[in-house]
C-alpha cells in the first residue's frame, strides 16, 4: 500500500519553475531515493511533500489522506501532516538537551509524561545514544547528532520519514560506516522513507529504488540495478557510475543493435531508444567495462596511453584516441605506447 | 499560477492585532498632525475652519526662510566633516595595527549614547565664552581662539558628534570587503593613508554614500545643539523655530506648528526613503565583493601616531570636551575669570535637585521608562518582528513600511503629535499625564531601531530550526514561543539594554509630553535650561550621563555589540 504519493507536482520560485509535473509513489516499508543534480529539483520535492513549500499544482497524499490539492486548494500546514523530517544540517535545537529535542514532537501532541519518558528512552536505546540524553547538541559529534535527528523525526511514528542528504555532513570515513548503519536502521524498524542525496552511489546502496530527477522532471526511476545498468537515457547513463563518452555517427541500426562510427573507431552496441540511423550518435561505456586486450579483434581500439593513475586497488589508465580520451582500469602498469582495447558490445550504449 | 492561501496558519488573532495597534501608533499622530496643518486654529477650537493659511503664514515669515537655509548649512557642514572623519576612522579601526583598538572602539560610539541636549550644554559650559576650557586657555595663552555660537560652529560640532554614524556604517562595509585588494597596493608602494583614499574607501563608496545621506537626514532632525548654542547669537534652524512657535503668536499655535512639521516631514520623509534604497544597495555590493574571513592588519608604522593624534584630538573634542565641562559645572558654585577651582567645588546643586521633588521624579521617571518601560518596548518590537517573521505577505511589507514612519518623524514632532493624540481622542485624556504618554511616544520614536535589533537577532535562527519545530508538528504560534524566543533570549536581553541607553538619552520626545506626573530627565533638561537654572541643569545632565554610562558599563561587562 501507497504511504505517499504524488501526483503531477509543479511548483515556481518567481518565474522561475523548479518543479513540473512530477509524481511519485512511495510504498510500506520502502526507501526512494531522490537523485539528482543540484538544481534539478530533488530538495524542493522533499520540502513540498513535508509542507516546508508550496507547490501550485498537483497533488500530495500520505497514506489517504490528501495533504495538498492545488484544484481544491488544499494545503495543511507541515505541523498538520505528522511526516518525520530529517535535515542537512540536523537542525538540533540548541536551547534543548537531546532528550529535550527528541521529545519536543511527543509533547505536542499532548502525550503524557511518563510515557514520553519511556518512548524518548527506548528511541535513544534503538539508536545507541542511551547516555547522551542530558546532552546539550553541541557536545556531541557529527554521527551522533545525525542519531539525534533522526530520533526525534522517529519518535512519534510518522509513516513517512523524510531525509535530505542525511549523511553529507559527515566526514568520508564516517558516511560509509553511516550508510550501512542507516540502510540496517531502515530495515530494522521497516520504515518508509524518502531520501534526498546527490551522491549516486549513496543512492544505490541505499535505496530499493531511485528516482533521477532532471531539471524539475523525473528522468527515470527504477530499481539501483535497472538505473545503472539499464539507463534509458544518455543523462541517466551518464549520471550513474563513471563513463567514457565517444561522440560519433550512428551509420547503422539492426535488431537493437547500432553502430558507431567516429574519427579513428567504428563499433556496435547496444541501441537506445533515441539511437537512429545516419544521425548523430553518442556511446557511452563504464570504465569497468572496458577491457585491455593483447591485439585486434572485433570491436576493439587502438589507442595510445597518455598517462596511469594508481589508485590503490587498481590502475586507471588514460589513452588517447585522436582527440578523444578514453579511461579504463588495469590490474598492473602499463609500457608507453600503443595498445588495444576491447569494448564488450553488450556494454557500449549508443544513443 | 496564483499562490495558495492556506487552510490554516495564514491570519492569526494575534498577528492581526499586532499589525493594527501598530498601525495606529504610527499612524495616527502623523494624520492628526497632517489635518491640524490645513486647519485655521488649534482642533479643539470651535471656530477652526479648513484652509491652508496656516501655510501662508509659514511661507510669508522670513524666520521659516532662515530657519530652512540654516538648517541646510548645518546638515551640509555635517556632511563634510563627519564624512571624511567617520570614514577614515573606520579604515584606521578596522584595517590597521593601531593599538589599544578594544578600548578605542566603545568610546567613539560614546558621542552616540549622551544626549545632545547635554553635549551642548557640556560644550557652552567648557567652551563658551567663560567655559573652563575659555578661561584656562586665556589664562595661559592670553586669549581662546574659538567661539561656539555662530551657525558653521554649531554645524562643525555637529558634524563631530555624528562622526559614529558614519564610522558604524563604513568599518561594517569594510568588514566585509576582504584585504587582499589593500595588501596589492601596498605592494606596489601606496602608504597606508594613500591605499584607503584610494583603495578602500571608493570600494565601500554605497555605504559611505548611505551615510552622507544619513547624516544630512540627521541634521533636519537636530534640536538640542542649535537650541542651546544657536541661543545666544539667535540661530534658528527649522526645528528651534517650530519650538519657538509656540511664543509667537502669544496663543496657542498648534496649526501653524504642525504646518512646520509637515514641512519637515516632507524633507525627511524622501530622505529616509533614499536611504532605504541606498542600504540595500549597498548590502548588494556587500555580498558581490565579500570574500570577508582572512583579514590582514596594515602596519602602520610611523603613520600609526599620526592615526593616534587625530583620533585624541577628536575624542577630546567632541567627548572629553563637553563631558569634563559638565562633570565640573556639576560641581562647582559658579565659575568665570578668576575663580579658583579647588575654592568653588560644592555639593550643593546636588542638593537642590534632590530637595525638588519635582526633579526627584524626573530621574524616578528616566529610570522607570528605561527599564521597565525599555522591557517592555522590546517585547513591543519583538511581537512586531513575530508578527513579520519569516512570512512575504503584503502584510509583512506593510509593516516594513510601517516602521519607516517614525523614523522621519524627529522626536520633537513626534512628542507633539502624540500630545495633540492624547487630546484628540477622550478615552486616551486620563494617560495623557501618566509616564505612560512618554513611554507610548518614546516607544514609537525609536520603532525602527527597535525593529532593527529584533530582527538581526531573528535572522540569526536558522531557518531549518523552526522548520524541525513545523515538521514535527508545532504551530506557528508554539515554533514562536518555543523555539524561536528562547533561541533569541540574548539578543532580546542586548536589545533592552541598548534601548535602555536610548530612552535614558532621549530629551526632544518628551519636550512637549512634560507635564505634572510625566517629568523625565531630558525634557525638564529643555525646560530648566529656557529657565536660565544652569546650576541644576548641570548637576541633572550629569545625572543623566551617569545612568547612560551605567548602561553602557554594563553593556561593555557583558560584551554587547553596541551597534549592529
Amino acid at each position: 500500500m501507497a504511504e505517499l504519493t504524488v501526483d503531477n507536482l509543479h511548483l515556481t520560485y518567481g518565474d522561475n519553475p523548479i518543479l513540473k509535473g512530477v509524481s511519485l509513489t512511495l510504498n510500506r516499508g520502502e526507501v526512494v531515493s531522490l537523485l539528482g543534480p543540484s538544481g534539478s529539483g530533488k530538495t524542493t520535492l522533499l520540502r513540498a511533500v513535508a509542507g516546508l513549500e508550496t507547490p501550485h499544482q498537483g497533488t500530495i497524499r500520505v497514506g489517504d489522506k490528501v495533504v495538498f490539492d492545488g484544484a481544491a486548494r488544499t494545503d495543511v500546514p507541515a505541523e498538520g501532516r505528522n511526516l518525520g523530517l530529517v535535515f542537512q544540517s540536523y537542525a538540533l535545537w540548541p536551547h534543548k538537551t537531546v532528550f529535550d529535542n527528541i521529545a519536543y514532537g511527543l509533547k505536542l501532541r499532548n502525550i503524557a509524561g511518563s510515557e514520553v519518558k519511556e518512548r524518548v528512552t527506548t528511541a535513544l536505546a534503538q539508536l545507541s545514544l542511551g547516555h547522551l540524553g542530558d546532552r546539550f547538541p553541541h557536545q556531541l559529534s557529527g554521527g551522533q547528532q545525525q542519531r539525534v535527528a533522526l530520533a526525534r523525526a522517529l519518535v512519534y511514528n510518522p509513516p513517512v520519514i523524510l531525509l535530505d542528504e542525511p549523511l553529507s555532513n559527515l566526514d568520508a570515513k564516517l558516511r560509509e560506516e553511516a550508510r550501512a548503519w542507516l540502510r540496517e536502521l531502515i530495515v530494522r524498524m521497516q520504515l518508509s522513507a524518502l531520501c534526498v542525496t546527490h551522491d549516486q552511489s549513496e543512492a544505490l546502496a541505499m535505496s530499493d529504488r531511485i528516482l533521477l530527477l532532471n531539471n524539475g522532471r523525473i528522468e527515470q526511476q527504477g530499481t539501483p540495478q535497472q538505473m545503472y545498468s539499464d539507463p534509458v537515457s544518455l543523462f541517466t547513463a551518464d549520471f550513474m557510475g563513471s563513463n567514457n563518452k565517444l561522440a560519433g555517427r550512428v551509420t547503422e541500426v539492426r535488431e537493437g543493435t547500432a553502430l558507431l562510427e567516429g574519427e579513428g573507431f567504428k563499433l556496435w552496441g547496444t541501441a537506445r531508444q533515441s539511437a537512429k540511423a545516419g544521425a548523430e550518435g553518442t556511446g557511452m561505456i563504464r570504465l569497468e567495462r572496458i577491457r585491455l586486450a593483447d591485439g585486434p579483434g572485433d570491436n576493439r581500439l587502438e589507442v595510445g596511453l597518455t598517462t596511469s593513475m594508481y589508485l590503490g586497488d587498481k590502475w586507471e589508465h588514460l589513452f588517447a584516441l585522436g582527440e578523444a580520451r578514453l579511461r579504463a582500469y588495469g590490474d598492473k602498469p602499463l609500457t608507453p605506447g600503443k595498445h588495444w582495447l576491447e569494448v564488450p558490445r553488450d556494454g557500449l550504449w549508443v544513443f | 499560477m496564483t499562490a495558495l492561501t492556506r487552510t490554516s496558519g495564514f491570519t492569526s488573532v494575534p498577528r492581526g492585532l499586532t499589525i493594527l495597534v501598530t498601525a495606529a501608533a504610527v499612524l495616527a499622530p502623523l494624520l492628526l498632525i497632517l489635518y491640524q496643518s490645513f486647519l485655521s486654529a488649534p482642533f479643539f477650537d470651535a471656530k477652526k475652519t479648513i484652509g491652508i493659511g496656516a501655510y501662508q503664514f509659514i511661507f510669508a515669515d522670513p524666520d521659516f526662510w532662515q530657519a530652512s537655509l540654516n538648517s541646510v548649512v548645518i546638515a551640509t557642514c555635517m556632511v563634510i566633516i563627519a564624512l571624511p572623519l567617520g570614514a577614515l576612522l573606520a579604515f584606521v579601526m578596522e584595517r590597521t595595527d593601531l593599538p589599544a583598538k578594544r578600548w578605542i572602539e566603545p568610546l567613539i560610539l560614546v558621542p552616540s549614547f549622551v544626549s545632545p541636549m547635554v553635549l551642548a550644554f557640556g560644550f557652552v559650559v567648557a567652551a563658551g565664552p567663560v567655559g573652563f576650557y575659555t578661561v584656562w586657555a586665556t589664562e595661559l595663552f592670553g586669549g581662546a581662539p574659538w567661539g561656539i555660537y555662530s551657525l558653521t560652529s554649531i554645524g562643525v560640532i555637529a558634524g563631530l558628534l555624528h562622526v559614529p554614524n558614519v564610522y558604524v556604517y563604513a568599518s561594517a562595509a569594510l568588514k566585509s570587503l576582504g584585504s587582499d585588494v589593500e595588501e596589492a597596493a601596498r605592494v606596489a608602494g601606496a602608504s597606508p593613508f594613500r591605499v584607503a583614499a584610494t583603495v578602500s574607501l571608493p570600494l565601500i563608496m554605497p555605504a559611505l554614500l548611505f551615510a552622507a545621506v544619513l547624516v544630512f537626514f540627521l541634521g533636519f532632525e537636530l534640536f538640542g545643539l542649535p537650541l542651546v548654542l544657536g541661543d545666544p547669537e539667535g540661530h534658528l534652524v527649522l526645528s528651534t523655530y517650530l519650538y519657538k512657535l509656540t511664543n509667537k503668536l502669544g496663543v496657542p499655535s498648534y496649526h501653524l506648528m504642525a504646518a512646520v512639521a509637515i514641512c519637515i516631514v516632507a524633507v525627511t520623509f524622501p530622505l529616509v526613503l533614499l536611504q532605504r534604497f541606498l542600504l540595500q544597495n549597498a548590502r548588494k555590493y556587500a555580498t558581490i565583493k565579500g570574500k570577508a574571513g582572512r583579514m590582514r592588519e596594515l602596519p602602520l608604522g610611523q603613520w600609526k601616531w599620526v592615526a593616534a593624534a587625530l583620533i585624541a584630538t577628536w575624542l577630546f573634542v567632541g567627548v572629553i570636551v563637553p563631558l569634563t565641562g559638565i562633570a565640573l559645572r556639576a560641581f562647582v558654585t559658579n565659575w568665570g575669570y578668576g575663580a579658583k577651582l579647588a575654592e568653588v567645588l560644592t555639593l550643593e546643586h546636588f542638593q537642590s535637585v534632590f530637595d525638588e521633588p519635582i526633579l526627584v521624579r524626573a530621574i524616578w521617571n528616566t529610570v522607570l521608562i528605561g527599564t521597565v518601560g525599555g522591557a517592555i518596548a522590546v517585547a513591543c518590537y519583538c511581537a512586531i518582528g513575530f508578527a513579520t517573521h519569516r512570512r512575504n505577505d503584503g502584510w509583512s511589507r506593510f509593516v516594513d513600511y510601517l516602521v519607516l514612519v517614525p523614523r522621519a518623524i524627529p522626536g520633537l514632532l513626534a512628542g507633539l503629535a502624540f500630545l495633540w493624540v492624547f487630546l484628540f481622542f477622550p478615552p486616551l485624556q486620563p494617560l495623557r499625564t501618566t509616564i505612560f504618554s512618554m513611554w507610548l511616544a518614546y516607544t514609537v520614536v525609536w520603532l525602527a531601531y527597535g525593529m532593527r535589533l529584533i530582527s538581526s537577532s531573528l535572522m540569526q535562527v536558522s531557518t531549518e530550526l523552526e522548520e524541525a519545530a513545523r515538521t514535527v508538528g508545532a504551530n506557528r504560534g508554539q515554533v514562536s514561543r518555543q523555539i524561536t524566543l528562547p533561541l533569541i533570549r540574548h539578543g532580546l536581553i542586548a536589545s533592552w539594554l541598548l534601548v535602555f541607553m536610548i530612552f535614558e538619552r532621549e530629551y526632544s520626545t518628551g519636550v512637549y509630553l512634560l507635564a505634572p506626573g510625566t517629568e523625565v530627565i531630558g525634557a525638564q533638561l529643555v525646560s530648566l535650561w529656557q529657565g536660565g537654572a544652569i546650576d541644576v541643569v548641570a548637576a541633572l545632565s550629569f545625572v543623566n550621563v551617569v545612568l547612560v554610562g551605567i548602561g553602557l558599563a554594563i553593556a561593555l561587562r557583558f560584551g554587547v555589540k553596541l551597534r549592529d
